[in-house]
């Protein structure tokens, strides 16, 4: 062995060193306990709390101001992580055990997927009597195996948009914001309408395309069930009647060029806001965009399968504590506030820029600028109340909620694109049961 | 000139340094031929290439050889249950039995080595192509190397978002394509183009920045070399093939590893435009391998992935030196 | 004699219609690659909507617009802190080119002109170092940056970017090409490695480390996962993530992203074309003259 040889060696071994040194010592915060509560006083603590807001374009430091404000004993460090991003950046952090972040996002869908990965303090006994202030549905999305695992702090729902200029002029007469509602059927065959004589060039489009949240609701209308089944929820099952013919229509939208291919998510508002789409399933969130609107506009109920049940998309964003944090009593009053408190400090402070989970602050969201200062508004407000009360399916409550997302999302993609449904559901099923082995 | 100047120096007897065979040589001597005895030279220059290229050695052992062989260990590894909860526990081969027989990920290593062979030697061609262009004297030459660079330095996810915009059925691409009298094309949505389509974006990122080694590698050929070959009658075309080619042998052997690896590790185009879809047809080892680690949280199996594309990257990398060997001691 | 005229007359015609016909074609070739870009860029000079509402159909429109706007670089350097985000990319950039260079020429030097056993095989692991995909050893990685207290530092972005393999190969595949005698040239005079690499090679090769600088500069300027992973202070974060800002996960502003990715991309392109004019001819073409 040579000497330059020799020589890198040495440094190999003493670097070997240096690393396992650097891994052994990561466990030194030990198990996480569940004992503990929120208290009448405030603890002094600093937290940190990992968010998808943005702290100045989307004023989530106004919020952060105004707790500290409301308890300055407790100092929030927020950090803001692309909502992309969310979970690799959980999955480094959280599982280093370092109790760092204290406060993180949660998509509710996720709830028990992250649970089943230890990445949850369970919050059933420091939230217990607490949750009355929330819509109850909410709260429902965030428990699982009976446990409150985050706390929800926004909603979401979704409401029919149509343009009602291109409407006037293919003659259609507008469904309406309460009372009954058109079918999906029904609605294709008016998109069609409407691009022959309205000047659509779209007729009928989705907020966002190929992804379950979105679409969850046609299977569930015509009959099909949420997608899982078993009592352990990690048996698929979307190769069922209801779901054939769910995503046979879904496929004739594109075929028969009542919807465009290939406009992703992101692109969907800005499609619909130049004005040439005749009817837009979108969610909340699209009612304070329409004030820039060059064209007349209104909202109706969602659509429902003929002959089915009505079912809309719910859920959103929740806060969860790091079973490792070593500050859960500060983490607790801070989810507090911005969730239960008053109105909700999370909503107040944003000037309820989502869709909010706390009752009261739902009240002040639907009086918002957005909501009374046009026709259309005013509808859109009639149909949040209405489905947001009726109509809401939660998204499907498995542990193994994110493989199935993922790949029931390519398969509806595939669908969109022209695949034959039955075909596709099935193979989305093989991969899916190959997927869920580790958790059986 | 500054290079002639210094080789003038180095090349003529300098003053006051004393050579070999002065009686002076012990004064102000670093290290000549033959001063000491070889056995101190020979340590000498083993002290002194363990100098050079220690920093650059230790940073890459630790940072990445060392975390690799910890993916590499954690490929052997097998996990029951999830996350924070799970126990791992040693599973010899499973986890490549698991991944290697699953038609899934055979088809997909099919894919990624289809994309391969088809992706490198177009990129190089035409990297190369519009090197020698951009090498003749054409006026502006600098603004248009700056232009065909331009696309690798706008991050990729900018840039894959601005194509999928594009490449939309109503998008402009299609629309200069109607323009012209030709069929609009499904691009992104038809499975037997989106991996053509992602080609294309990849290659309007990556083009730009082999042309740039190879500019300079072209730049580095004696004008010496192209007169004598005009002198003996060769075109442009043949001296392009007896002359530059020959005499890029270096920097083409690692623009074509570089690209190699670059096109093995490619996924930000698939993730943002296809999801490795339609149906698939794009899904390639690198993007399979980062789905399995960073959405599906299965470390080991993503890891698992991950080490099979390396070994693969490094059979055909290997074979590269090897066709490209300069007989250079 | 009398010939002769005529030949070079139509020789001379024949180079420049040549000389014309290339120019258009490199003409063609940049346009071509420059077009979408320029079309980003136009569309970053819309209101944030309209680049969607004007795709389609395809019309003067889709690429100019009719409402010009510089509300997407307002936004972008005002509550997108856009401005802080490309000062952290230029000094985690600069940084690590300079660092890196430190480290690299020499390396390049001692696997191309030195001879010892093994040299292969650190060039081997050299080359095997720089096809580990970053994403494998990212998360792990990243805890152990941490532990070191690391993150959110300069010097925790810097470090993974100076050990740069490509620039390392990049640099002894020319090495390799400087002749030898100049080598032993300057050993017969007494020089030692240091002052032949720093004083004959290094004047001879401002090309090759000027690309080897753009490789560890771009690699370090586009890297995403890495300062994801290791910084949560807004203060140190680079500008390829502050681009994300400008899409929330119910708000898509494209001028604003099209904007922030072209802001991006000027420093590159500019130090490109600002250093080209200091690539130089070859160390042969200058011969041992």
């Amino acid at each position: 062995m040579t000497r330059a040889a020799f020589g890198k060696f040495l440094a190999l071994g003493a670097a070997t060193a240096v690393m396992l040194a650097g891994c052994a010592s990561d466990s030194s915060t030990g198990s996480p306990s569940d004992d503990w509560s929120i208290p009448d006083e405030d603890p002094t603590a600093k937290i940190n709390v990992v968010g998808i807001i943005d702290p100045v374009a989307e004023s989530m430091d106004e919020v952060i101001a105004a707790f500290e404000e409301a308890h300055p004993t407790i100092d929030v460090n927020y950090q803001y992580v692309p909502f992309d991003d969310l979970n690799s950046v959980l999955d480094t952090r959280i599982t280093s055990k370092s109790g760092d972040p204290d406060v993180f996002w949660v998509d509710q869908p996720r709830v028990p997927a992250l649970s089943a990965r230890g990445y949850l303090a369970d919050l059933t006994a420091a939230f217990d009597g607490r949750l009355d202030g929330l819509v109850p549905a909410t709260v429902e999305s965030s428990s699982y195996d009976g446990k409150l695992w985050s706390v929800p702090i926004a909603n979401s729902t979704q409401v029919l948009f149509y343009n009602k200029d291109i409407l006037d002029a293919a003659g259609i007469t507008p469904p309406g914001s309460s009372g009954e509602r058109v079918t999906w059927q029904e609605l294709k065959e008016l998109g069609a309408q409407a691009q022959a004589s309205g000047g659509a060039d779209i007729g009928l489009m989705v907020g966002q395309p190929n992804r379950y949240y979105q679409l969850e609701p046609i299977p569930v209308s015509a009959g099909g069930g949420v997608g899982v089944t078993g009592d352990d929820m990690l048996t698929p099952d979307f190769t069922n009647g209801g779901w054939v013919d769910a995503m046979t229509y879904y496929g004739s939208l594109f075929e028969d060029g009542v919807s465009p291919k290939g406009i992703t998510p992101e692109q969907t508002d800005a499609t619909f806001l130049a004005g040439k789409t005749a009817f837009f399933v979108e969610g909340n969130w699209m009612v304070p965009k329409m004030l820039d609107a060059t064209f007349n506009w209104g909202a109706a109920l969602n659509p429902v399968w003929d002959g089915g049940d009505p079912a809309t998309p719910t859920g959103s964003w929740s806060l969860g504590i790091n079973p490792f944090s070593q500050n859960k009593e500060a983490a607790a009053i801070f989810i507090d506030w911005m969730a239960i408190d008053g109105e909700g400090g999370y909503g107040k402070h944003r000037a309820f820029a989502e869709l909010p989970a706390n009752v009261q602050g739902l009240e002040s969201y639907l009086a918002g600028e957005a909501f009374t200062s046009s026709e259309g508004g005013k509808q859109a407000a009639e149909v949040i109340a209405e489905e947001t009360e009726t109509s809401a399916v939660p998204r499907a409550s498995t542990v193994g909620y994110i493989e199935f997302e993922e790949i029931i999302g390519r398969a509806f993609s595939d669908i969109a694109n022209g695949a034959d449904p039955a075909e596709a559901l099935a193979a989305a099923e093989t991969e899916l049961t190959n997927a869920w082995k580790q958790y059986k | 000139m500054e290079a002639v100047q210094v080789i003038d120096e180095v090349g003529a007897p300098a003053k006051g340094v004393p050579t070999p065979a002065s009686p002076r040589a012990t004064r102000g001597v670093r290290d000549t031929a033959t001063a000491r005895g070889p056995r101190r030279r020979a340590r000498r220059a083993w002290l002194t290439a363990a100098a050079f290229l220690a920093p650059a050695v230790l940073t890459i052992l630790l940072i990445r050889i060392i975390p690799f062989l910890g993916a590499v260990v954690s490929t052997l590894h097998v996990r029951d249950g999830v996350g924070l909860l799970a126990e791992e526990r040693f599973a010899g081969l499973q986890n490549y039995v698991d991944l290697l027989s699953d038609p899934l990920f055979q088809a997909t290593l099919g894919r990624t080595l289809l994309f391969n062979v088809i992706i490198n030697p177009l990129q190089i061609a035409l990297a190369l192509a519009i090197a020698v262009l951009l090498t003749r004297r054409v006026p502006a030459r600098g603004l248009w190397r700056m232009a065909v660079f331009i696309p690798c330095t706008i991050p990729l996810v900018g840039s894959s978002i601005a194509w999928g915009v594009a490449l939309r059925a109503d998008g402009p691409i299609n629309g200069i394509l109607e323009f012209l009298g030709l069929p609009a094309q499904p691009f992104l949505s038809s499975p037997s183009q989106a991996l053509a389509s992602i080609m294309l974006v990849a290659s309007w990122v990556g083009i730009g920045y082999w042309m740039i080694f190879l500019v300079a590698g072209i730049n580095d050929i004696p004008d010496e070399l192209y007169e004598a070959a005009s002198l003996d009658g060769a075109g442009g075309w043949r001296s392009f093939w007896s002359v530059t080619l020959p005499m890029l042998r270096r920097p083409l052997l690692f623009v074509l590893v570089a690209d190699t690896v670059a096109n093995f590790v490619l996924f930000v185009p698939m993730q943002m435009l296809t999801d490795g879809g339609p149906q698939n047809s794009t899904t390639m080892l690198m993007f399979d391998a980062y789905r399995r680690t960073y959405t599906y949280s299965q470390p080991n199996q993503g890891a698992t992935a991950t080490v099979i594309l390396t070994v693969i990257m490094l059979i055909i990398v290997f074979v590269q030196f090897r066709l490209l060997k300069e007989d250079r001691g | 004699m009398t010939a002769q005229p005529t030949a070079v007359g139509g020789l001379q015609r024949r180079m420049r219609v040549q000389r014309v016909i290339l120019g258009v074609l490199a003409g063609l070739v940049g346009l071509l690659f420059l077009l979408p870009a320029i079309w980003m860029l136009l569309g970053s000079l819309r209101p944030g909507g309209d680049i969607i509402g004007s795709v389609s159909p395809l019309s003067w429109n889709t690429l100019i617009p009719d409402v010009w706007t510089l509300d997407n670089y307002a936004a972008l350097f005002g509550p997108l802190r856009f401005g802080q985000a490309m000062m952290n990319s230029l000094i985690v950039a600069f940084a690590s080119v300079v660092l890196g260079l430190v480290i690299t020429i020499p390396a390049a030097y001692a696997l191309s002109v030195f001879r010892f056993p093994g040299r292969e095989l650190v060039f081997a692991v050299l080359v095997v170092g720089f096809m580990i995909p970053f994403e494998a050893i990212a998360i792990p990685l990243a805890q152990i940056f941490t532990q070191w207290h690391l993150d959110n530092t300069y010097i925790g972005l810097i470090l993974p970017g100076i050990g740069n393999g490509l620039a390392i190969f990049n640099l002894r595949q020319f090495f390799l090409g400087v002749p030898g005698e100049l080598h032993e040239a300057a050993r017969v005079d007494g020089a030692s490695e240091l002052r032949t690499m720093t004083q004959v090679y290094l004047p001879l090769s401002v090309t090759p480390v000027i690309n080897s600088a753009l490789l560890i500069f771009l690699a370090q300027w586009s890297a995403y996962l890495w300062p994801l992973l290791v910084v949560s202070d807004e203060k140190i974060q680079v500008a390829a993530i502050a681009l994300s800002r400008t899409f929330s996960d119910t708000s898509f502003n494209f001028g604003q992203m099209f904007g922030g990715a072209l802001v991006i991309s000027v420093i590159p392109a500019v130090l490109l074309l600002v250093l080209q004019r200091y690539f130089t001819q070859s160390v042969a073409t200058k011969g041992l003259k």
